[in-house]
């Protein structure tokens, strides 16, 4: 509006009041103009929160909110200063988080609780007769009615129910599917608890009260680096991103961090201009490339090789031709190499075999606790082999001698690194090692040197303990000749000259990878040097590029080989940052008993994701690789040619990896069963095992019984995002219309597995039931029975934490739940509810029994030295140590809610604790009597403390914390000072006091206290960084040596080639059949393309791609990245229609062709949704697919290894991971664009 | 004192239920009364009361949700046709309150307050005239709510034929074929959304001076002036 009228435009009142000696003067001319502006930032509150777009990046932003509605937001910038030097985190913040905020009313939000209309329909005629568990089992009974409603997922038809009729659905499912097949039937998948830990503790606490299935996330998202647990014993701890800051030298391998860590983005900046040197690993010319002092592009799938040749020039300058004083130093000190390893003989020629242990000595070495579990090396001080402290030995059964100081048996010990010199070996001899650069396939540059390098090696012969004489080598002069170094021992397949043609030489990489050799030499040179001169600065920023091979390990190990080498782990400014999948969750001990209901039963049940989808998609069914293509040449004598599902099961078998489910027999019914007997459940579990009267699941994945029956997802889109092998999930979990156009392995005739029961028809439904809980309709939703509108980041109360930065922080219910939405942790609550309400129809306090693997940071993790299967009759069944343990758990079902909404006894009866440190937290428990109240309620919950909100939720965690209570800190160092028999509390002495509330962390967030649950420090010296407490503290990595475990020793990493790292080609899936490729029979033109899913700036994992604003910033659909040249060859120009297909499925999506992308690789980042503008394929005739669409996952056997130190299950730490990249499709040009815009119904009847 | 056709025309935009069923013959009749709806009109919306009234309750919940809840384009919040995702769309809806508290309501929904439904039950309680007013500045989304719902030959296009009536005016031309041009993007509906989101193809000489046509296509968009929102 015009004020023109209410103003003088040429006059001023000459009775104004002045003041101030005049400079001020009183006018009364009208100012509602102003009022534009008090409107537009009109707020009744702000507060603060931030946007959990499926990150942990934790930007702090003000919310405005007036009448309950959010009228503006802007950015915080109060997160706490950094020490004097640094610069600061602030300001943070990236397009796609600021693009949420106004997502919170758009139109794609879920409203309303949601069902399929078949489903109701049959729901409400069957339970207008019936009690709601009666109700369920009669729709499941009736198998024409229940394939009618699955076959429908995916094609509409929702209609609206309220909460109470909604959760009433659930709640008879699951107390039906406990009844009839046993509570581990009912799965939930949620992934990166950090993002928002009582969200996903909501749900988990339901299941494990329940006894359901928690899946793992870390290791199906392919995030989880086994080569972490294998070197480190720890999932994965990395530097903080203001660690980057304090690197001489920083490389960027596959990551792309302007990209894809925005908010953090900065230190890599800011470190540039304090003068560090920045190398840029990529093979597209990435957003990162361009901040390179230098850029190496190797062939996508061939890191390790580069690697490699760059640890071989490291290892010729810095340790052989000359020692650097301060690698040499720490190798000693921090590593495995001076231990030695026995030489096998295999056909006349010798292999590197286990480690030796103590108690393969006379005497034992005088070691009585767990000899066989300490490794021994040289002493040159007493010139004798001693087992010195630190190996996994001492840390069970023993105290004071889990410490890394340089003794062993008490007196002061300096371990011998090589035998190279003359007198300090008996003989100098052969030894093989496995080479598997002729194993290369398609595009990979395939080698002609022989798969058995014999390579020269000074050995010593010792006599054992039964007299016999063995040959031992040091770990590092077996390192040494596995990088083909000249040490002038004479021999083959060893090489002085960068220039030779000879595995891992600069020159044989060049060949491999397409990176020049002085490239590789020059940037190798400048790594080393750098580390040399700053005690261990270099770092290297990895992403899961890299790990998204089958052969991830070969590409992590070759680049923490380096690292290792030049001392830069657990050193400020260097070290191994791998930032992939958010995993950190930094008071995690403070959260387990929230999210696994640890305070009121023990043990949950937990499963691997990636094996359970494998048998439960049934993509055993169509696996084409066999596990005689990757074993080594090498490998001892074993029955080792079998299928991968095979491995699996033997490792299930074994107690390795968990099952879900368990026993094909319910588990309530087997409890009652062993109590009639009058025997105590492991003892007749084991005996029935035995005897085959009980059978464990996974021999038989598709029998209806072993199914999982309800699965819930929540905080994630696992159809439209992380389901590797979409169509195979589509097909057999589901039972709807899919895009598969492979046969399985009966129908083509392949060689089926051994232990795997075959059913010659697969199942298609075995879900009984699919409830997603999300904001909006993802994928996954429009495939679900049961669609749950929950809240978004601003209305809900929770917590935020990254592995970038060591701050705590909140997000805040600013405005309740629009429309009919409920937060994750009511929504749970209110199913907890129902389902206590139900259960009593079916169930009362029963006796669950749980299996449970051998588990790291446990005694158990010692329970398997040797490899021995009990089923072949190797060794007796043994609960917990030659298999699994099953252990009875008590299911209250009636109280299942007062359970959920209360903090159980057993804290204060067992204690609280993790990786291995168990503490007392009375005082905790009870500070959260005080704080949060008590239940006054008669009953199982009376007298503890409340767990009503998520609020209070949030309290529990805090309080019982080291991360954020002091007290507990100094309490949980304390503990760890027993089996180091070191001082370490001085960590946290003087952070008592500190005690970190959620209304601490509304105000500003905070910092967290050091822990001993985590391997670096918060403290106005260091930056955090990951290993420091090793290097520093001397405590020992939770590894077999206690030391960095460059040398992998197990029977089945040996077997299959993996004791040391090498260069291993991807491996060949056989999905580019003549059958699938009808372009190819036609002669029409296209192009077999590697395909690779990277991480995109346009959406964050899965939460972003369908936001008008972000798909405005790109092309407003799915899209994938071509090279102009594999455009050309087939026929496409930038911006057509295409489609990408293989056996496993077909994707369609618009082409972008750039000259950023190298020649035979086709893009298509992650998570781009099928709701968003995707055409029908010509293909499969369905909807285009997803990227997932062209891939099925497939297992490796040495993810599977358990119960052997570092090597053993833990959730989300260790386990099969989910790898893709080893995939390749066929492109070509869509010939008609077909939007399958007719109604479905026609299409059910024509579906198969 | 309340406008009953208003009312009745919420309760039509309402999610179907067997209330609602039993209602609809009451409803119908009302509407069949209100002569400021034109004759053809008022047969349509009787026959859609009668297909409310008795259609299988699980066909139109199905219906309603693929139409209101599931498809951008015609979602029942007003605002998202006005401010979509921008950051606009919050001090609009407080706006939007506070004329409800002028009017003497508050808010007992879980509904956003720009609900089609919301506003209507909120207008039957207004004056004439001020009722008027305001459906006349959202006509344009009317008429075009009801031109995408009688493409799909959804009964619902009568109520918005309706209400296009009791504003009283023509809508405007311009915004209502700004708005029109803008293609459905429903699940049923994929190839006009692509249409959306389609670069216009780049084409590098003969002639350099030409300019850019995307920026050319861009700059013509913007000047089409928008004036859709009356609460800004």
């Amino acid at each position: 509006m015009s004020h023109l009228l209410d103003r003088l435009n040429f006059f001023q009142s000459n009775k104004l009041e002045k003041f101030s000696d005049g400079w001020g003067q009183t006018t009364s001319e009208n100012r509602n103009w102003e009022d534009t502006y008090r409107n537009r930032w009109r707020h009744d509150k702000i507060v603060r929160s931030t946007h959990g777009v499926n990150c942990t990046g934790s930007c702090s932003w003000k919310i405005y909110v007036k009448s309950g509605i959010v009228t503006w937001e802007t950015q915080q910038t109060d997160y706490p200063r950094t020490r004097a030097g640094m610069p600061n985190h602030e300001p943070r913040g990236c397009a796609r988080g600021a693009s949420y905020s106004w997502y919170l009313y758009s139109a794609n939000r879920v409203k309303n609780p949601l069902i399929r209309g078949a489903l109701m329909r049959a729901w409400r005629q069957m339970r207008a007769k019936m009690a709601p568990v009666a109700a369920w089992a009669a729709i499941q009974n009736d198998p024409a009615l229940r394939v009618s409603i699955t076959k429908t997922r995916g094609k509409g038809g929702f209609v609206r129910a309220t909460w109470d009729e909604a959760t009433e659905i659930v709640a008879a499912a699951n107390a039906y599917t406990a009844k009839t097949y046993g509570p581990d039937r009912v799965f939930g998948f949620s992934p990166i608890p950090a993002m928002s830990m009582v969200s996903y503790a909501a749900g988990t606490r339901y299941l494990s009260l329940l006894g359901g299935t928690c899946m793992s996330f870390y290791d199906w998202y392919c995030d989880l680096p086994p080569a972490s647990p294998q070197t480190w014993g720890e999932q994965t701890d990395v530097p903080e991103s203001a660690d980057w800051y304090n690197a001489g030298f920083l490389m960027l391998w596959g990551s792309n961090v302007p990209q894809t860590r925005t908010p953090d983005a900065h230190f890599y900046t800011e470190v540039r201009y304090r003068g560090t040197k920045s190398a840029v690993v990529s093979p597209d010319y990435s957003e990162a490339a361009k901040f390179g002092d230098i850029w190496l592009n190797p062939q996508a799938g061939t890191d390790a090789a580069l690697a490699m040749a760059m640890g071989h020039v490291i290892l010729r300058e810095y340790h052989l031709d000359r020692q650097a004083e301060y690698f040499e130093d720490y190798a000693r000190k921090y590593t495995d190499m001076p231990m030695l390893v026995r030489l096998d003989e295999k056909d006349g020629h010798l292999v590197p075999g286990r480690m030796l242990r103590a108690d393969d000595f006379d005497d034992k070495l005088g070691e009585t606790n767990n000899p066989d579990w300490k490794t021994v090396a040289y002493d040159e001080a007493s010139a004798q082999i001693v087992a010195p402290n630190g190996s996994i030995g001492f840390r069970w059964g023993e105290e004071g001698k889990w410490n890394l100081e340089q003794r062993a048996k008490g007196t002061d010990a300096q371990l011998r690194l090589s035998q190279i010199m003359d007198g300090d070996h008996d003989e100098v001899v052969g030894v093989d090692f496995p080479y598997f650069g002729g194993a290369a396939t398609g595009d990979f540059v395939k080698c002609d040197h022989p798969e058995v390098l014999t390579r020269n090696i000074p050995a010593r012969r010792v006599t054992l303990a039964d007299g016999s004489s063995a040959l031992v080598a040091t770990v590092f002069d077996l390192f040494c000749a596995n990088y083909g170094l000249d040490r002038g021992l004479g021999g083959e397949w060893v090489s002085k000259d960068f220039e030779d043609d000879s595995p891992y030489t600069p020159a044989w990489a060049e060949k491999i990878t397409g990176v020049e050799r002085e490239k590789i030499i020059a940037v190798a040179r400048e790594f080393a040097g750098n580390a040399e001169k700053t005690r261990g600065k270099s770092m290297v920023i990895l992403g899961a590029g890299l790990n998204h091979w089958y052969h991830m390990d070969m590409n992590y190990r070759g680049i923490i080989n380096m690292l290792v080498i030049c001392g830069c782990i657990g050193q400020e400014g260097g070290g191994w940052s791998h930032y992939v999948g958010q995993e950190k969750l930094r008071p995690q001990t403070g959260w387990q008993p929230l999210a696994f209901a640890l305070d009121w039963n023990r043990p949950p049940r937990h499963m691997n994701s990636t094996s359970a989808w494998y048998a439960h998609t049934d993509q055993w069914r169509y696996e084409t690789l066999r596990a005689g293509e990757i074993l080594s040449p090498t490998a001892p004598e074993g029955d080792w040619d079998v299928s991968l599902i095979d491995y699996n099961i033997r490792a299930e078998r074994m107690g390795w990896l968990p099952s879900a489910p368990q026993l094909k027999t319910n588990p309530l019914e087997v409890s009652k069963a062993a109590k009639k007997s009058g025997k105590d459940i492991p003892a007749y579990v084991a005996e029935q095992l035995k005897s085959g009267a009980l059978q464990m699941s996974c021999e038989d994945p598709d029998a209806p019984e072993n199914w999982p029956r309800n699965l819930f997802v929540w905080r994630s889109n696992l159809l439209g995002s992380s389901g590797k092998g979409h169509e195979y999930f589509l097909k057999h979990l589901l039972g709807t219309d899919h895009g598969v156009m492979g046969k399985d392995l009966g129908e083509e005739g392949g060689v089926m597995p051994k232990e795997a029961v075959w059913h010659d028809e697969a199942p298609k439904g075995k879900l009984d039931l699919l409830v997603t809980i999300d904001f909006r309709m993802s994928t996954t939703c429009v495939y679900s029975d049961i669609v749950l509108p929950t809240a978004s980041w601003y209305e809900k109360d929770d917590m935020n934490t990254s592995d970038m930065h060591p701050f705590i922080h909140p997000l805040q219910a600013a405005v309740d739940p629009a429309y009919e939405s409920k937060s994750d942790w009511e929504i749970f609550k209110a199913i907890a509810a129902k389902f206590s309400e139900v259960a009593p129809e079916v169930l009362g306090v029963e006796t669950d029994i749980v299996q449970l693997p051998l588990l790291h940071d446990t005694p158990g993790e010692l329970a398997q030295a040797h490899v021995k299967d009990w089923k072949k009759g190797e060794c007796d069944l043994i609960p917990g140590k030659t298999a699994p343990n099953y252990v009875a758990v008590e299911r209250d079902y009636p109280n299942l809610y007062n359970k959920f909404t209360s903090v159980g006894p057993l804290l204060e009866k067992l204690g609280n604790g993790g990786k291995g440190i168990n503490w007392n937290t009375d005082e905790e428990v009870q500070n959260l009597r005080n704080l949060n109240g008590t239940v006054l309620n008669e009953g199982v919950s009376k007298g503890q403390p409340k767990l009503d909100t998520a609020i209070d939720a949030c309290e529990m965690i805090l309080m019982l914390a080291p991360e954020t209570n002091g007290n507990v800190a100094v309490k949980a160092w304390e503990e760890l000072e027993k089996p180091t028999g070191r001082h370490h509390a001085h960590l946290a002495e003087g952070e008592h006091h500190n005690k970190i509330r959620f209304r601490d962390i509304a105000a500003q967030p905070r910092k967290i206290i050091s822990s001993p649950t985590w391997s670096g420090i918060e403290s106005d010296k260091v930056s955090y960084n990951a290993g420091y407490t090793n290097v520093h503290e001397l405590i020992p990595w939770r590894t077999l040596t206690g030391r960095q475990q460059l040398y992998q020793d197990h029977l089945w990493m040996r077997a299959f080639g993996e004791g040391f790292v090498s260069y291993r080609p991807p491996v060949d899936l056989k999905t580019i059949t003549k059958a699938v490729n009808n372009d190819a029979a036609e002669g029409s033109p296209h192009v077999v393309l590697n395909f690779i899913t990277p991480h995109q700036k346009w959406g964050i994992h899965s939460t972003y791609t369908d936001n008008l604003l972000m798909l405005t910033l790109n092309r407003g659909g799915p899209v994938v990245w071509m090279s102009e040249i594999d455009a050309q060859k087939a026929g496409l120009v930038d911006n057509d229609w295409v489609e990408a297909y293989n056996i496993n499925g077909a994707l369609t999506a618009r082409v972008v062709v750039s000259q950023r992308i190298k020649q035979g690789t086709l893009f298509m980042y992650h998570a781009q949704e099928k709701i968003v503008n995707t055409p029908g394929s010509e293909k499969t005739g369905n909807r285009g697919g997803i990227h997932n669409s062209v891939t099925r996952t497939t297992l490796k056997p040495t993810h599977m290894i358990g119960g052997y130190a570092q090597l053993s299950y833990g959730f989300n730490y260790y386990g099969t991971v989910g790898s893709n990249r080893d995939e390749f499709v066929i492109v070509r040009k869509m010939k008609k664009i077909d939007w399958l815009d007719q109604p479905a119904t026609g299409k059910v009847e024509a579906a198969e | 004192m309340m406008d009953r056709t208003l009312k009745a025309l919420s309760l039509m935009l309402s999610y179907p239920s067997q209330e609602l069923q039993e209602a609809m013959p009451e409803i119908g009749a009302v509407l069949a009364r209100d002569t400021r709806i034109d004759h053809a009109t008022r047969a349509a919306l009787q026959t859609l009361a009668d297909e409310l009234a008795q259609g299988d309750i699980y066909d139109l919940q199905e219906g309603y949700v693929m139409l209101f809840d599931r498809s951008r384009t015609l979602s029942l919040n007003l605002f998202e046709h006005v401010h979509g995702e921008s950051r606009d769309r919050g001090g609009a809806m407080v706006s939007l309150i506070e004329t409800y508290r002028e009017g003497g309501f508050e808010p007992a929904t879980t509904e956003l307050p720009d609900h089609l439904p919301v506003l209507l039950e909120f207008l039957s309680t207004r004056p004439h005239d001020e009722a008027q007013e305001i459906l006349s500045d959202a006509a344009h989304i009317m008429d075009a709510l009801g031109t995408r719902l009688t493409r799909r030959e959804s009964g619902y296009a009568r109520v918005f034929k309706a209400l296009s009536q009791l504003a009283g005016m023509q809508a405007d031309g311009e915004a209502l074929a700004e708005m029109l041009a803008q293609p459905d993007d429903d699940p049923t509906d994929l190839e006009a959304l692509d249409a959306v989101w389609e670069e216009t193809e780049v084409t590098f000489g003969p002639d350099p001076n030409a300019g850019c046509p995307q920026v050319r296509d861009m700059l013509a968009g913007m000047d089409i002036p928008k004036h859709l929102n009356r609460s800004a």
